[in-house]
């Protein structure tokens, strides 16, 4: 069993996290935000992704706007809220503390049994 | 010549093959099932169906019209199982039946096609299979544990030799699981007794909600409670009528009503002896082979992966011992004690003592018989060092 198939819980729940940082840095559209998870350990699909947009959508995270594409159709391409920006703020936060306890964590005893 | 079905993704017409549209409608179907109960259902098929669209206009070009059910499944697979993040929808029953499969079913979606009843197919998953994903298979069709199946398999494998081939068998027949609705297909349904009864309560509690009258709402529980008991009442006859058709089978096959042979009850007990004879010297040869890599020095004179080498030295012992088992089957069904359970018990442990008894007087009287037996005993004392070594490193 490899590393990643011990996390799929962590990946789901940070997923959301990454979509926003990703919706923060420019507007996107989904094919845009699946090509910048692939070969991440997030890499993920539309099966998943659509579910997830209108849930945050739903939560006022984000917004879309239709937008004309140069072929093709008008594409979905969405875009921070203000309530998306404070929960980013948060969530990084969070996430800070998270690794900074990840790393603290255990220094000291594995120093002791060298 | 293959059919073509003309289909409209927001707005534009798609030709698809016949199997393609399948596969995708059954695709959306799930998509819709899995999302039920979310407010923005339709919008999030919308948003599939668009991206559908997309994917199959990069495949189309001035001179091909045509999506090819290949290119559908493609793109199924790429646009992988819905997932709803509302707890409804974390898959049931999953995590209970999903053992050491369960990373495989984890990210696959259960339910494949429309309508609810899809029927499960076997398949091969190559997800976290050891020798040709069977068992995998064979777990994931009957909802259970992948480990237990594999246990089952290894035991029938040993006592039977048929096991193996059976399993050589499926390996060849059964195909392998190479898209996503495969998957979904062979694994079906969460589990479709669950699914069903889920349903089932779903339809009566909706159903009692909207009859505000009494009168109504009694008469509703009162046909569900019907319909409930008219389900378990099919389910038994059924299971009953297999049971007693399995038995008729057996029974005939088993009970022919022949006269008993002359010289049963030598012929019987002795190849009872010889078979276990042939099965201990399997077994020996078998662990002698995973210890030593050969047969008590003798290479086998070929390159097979090792555990094909094993199911090779399994299989030629079977086959030895095939037909003593036939002729033993033969005489039991004949014999005069056949219907007493103890009659074979009893005349092995007769030809036991009479075997005992034998070396011992070989043992006695004869020298050379003796040395043998001394070093028989010894080489066997090696041989279960050695056995003790290999687990010990284990």
């Amino acid at each position: 069993m490899s590393i990643n198939d011990n996390f799929p819980a962590i990946r789901k729940g940070l997923l959301e996290f990454l979509v926003l940082k990703i919706v923060a840095a420019e507007k996107v559209y989904v094919a845009n935000i699946l090509a910048q998870l692939s070969g991440t350990e997030f890499a993920t699909q539309e099966g998943t992704l659509y579910p997830l947009l209108s849930k945050m959508r739903r939560e006022e995270l984000v917004d879309y706007e239709w937008k004309e594409s140069e072929a093709g159709p008008p594409r979905k391409y969405y875009l921070l809220t203000a309530k998306g920006r404070e929960q980013l703020r948060e969530t990084n936060d969070y996430w800070q503390k998270i690794s900074e306890t990840v790393k603290s964590l255990g220094q000291v005893p594995a120093e002791n049994s060298k | 010549m293959n059919k073509v079905i003309i289909i409209h993704l927001n707005g534009i017409a798609y030709q698809l093959e016949e199997d393609g549209y399948e596969a995708l409608r059954a695709y959306l179907d799930s998509a819709s099932r899995r999302l039920e109960g979310n407010p923005d259902r339709d919008e999030i098929i919308a948003d599939i169906e668009h991206s559908i669209a997309d994917k199959f206009r990069g495949v189309l070009s001035a001179n091909k019209t045509v999506v090819m059910t290949r290119e559908v499944q493609d793109v199924i697979a790429e646009m992988g199982p819905v997932q709803d993040d509302a707890p409804a929808a974390a898959a049931p029953g999953r995590t209970a039946s999903g053992g050491p499969a369960g990373p495989a079913a984890g990210s696959m979606p259960p339910p494949p096609a429309g309508g609810g009843s899809a029927p499960k197919r076997l398949f091969r998953i190559r997800e976290g299979a050891k020798i040709g994903g069977v068992c995998n298979g064979l777990a994931a069709y009957f909802g259970a544990d992948v480990t237990l199946v594999r246990v089952l398999f290894a035991i029938v494998g040993i006592s039977f030799g048929a096991g193996i081939l059976l399993y050589v068998a499926l390996m060849i027949i059964v195909p392998w699981a190479e898209t996503p609705a495969d998957i979904a297909a062979a694994h079906g349904d969460p589990s479709t007794t669950d699914e069903i009864i889920r349903r089932a309560k779903e339809g009566y509690y909706a159903g009692l909600r909207s009859f505000r009258d009494p009168a109504n709402r009694r008469q509703w529980k009162k046909q569900f409670k019907r319909e409930m008991r008219q389900h378990r009442r099919e389910f038994r006859d059924t299971m009953r009528r297999n049971l007693h058709d399995w038995r008729q089978q057996w029974h005939h096959h088993w009970n022919p009503d022949h006269p008993a042979h002359a010289g049963w009850w030598v012929a019987y007990p002795l190849l009872g002896l010889l078979s276990a004879v042939v099965s201990i010297v399997c077994v020996a040869s078998v662990l002698s082979l995973i210890l030593t890599g050969s047969i008590f020095g003798i290479l086998l004179p070929f390159t097979f992966p090792f555990w094909l080498q094993i199911v090779f030295v399994i299989l030629v012992f079977r086959l030895i011992s095939w037909p003593l088992k036939a002729m033993r089957y033969g005489y039991y069904s004949n014999g005069p004690y056949y219907p007493h359970p103890f009659a074979h018990l009893l005349h092995t442990v007769v030809w036991l003592g009479v075997l005992v008894f034998g070396v011992w007087l070989l043992d006695r009287h004869s020298p050379q018989a003796h040395e043998v037996l001394i070093r028989c005993r010894h080489e066997f004392h090696e041989f279960l060092a050695q056995v003790r070594d290999w687990w010990a490193r284990q």
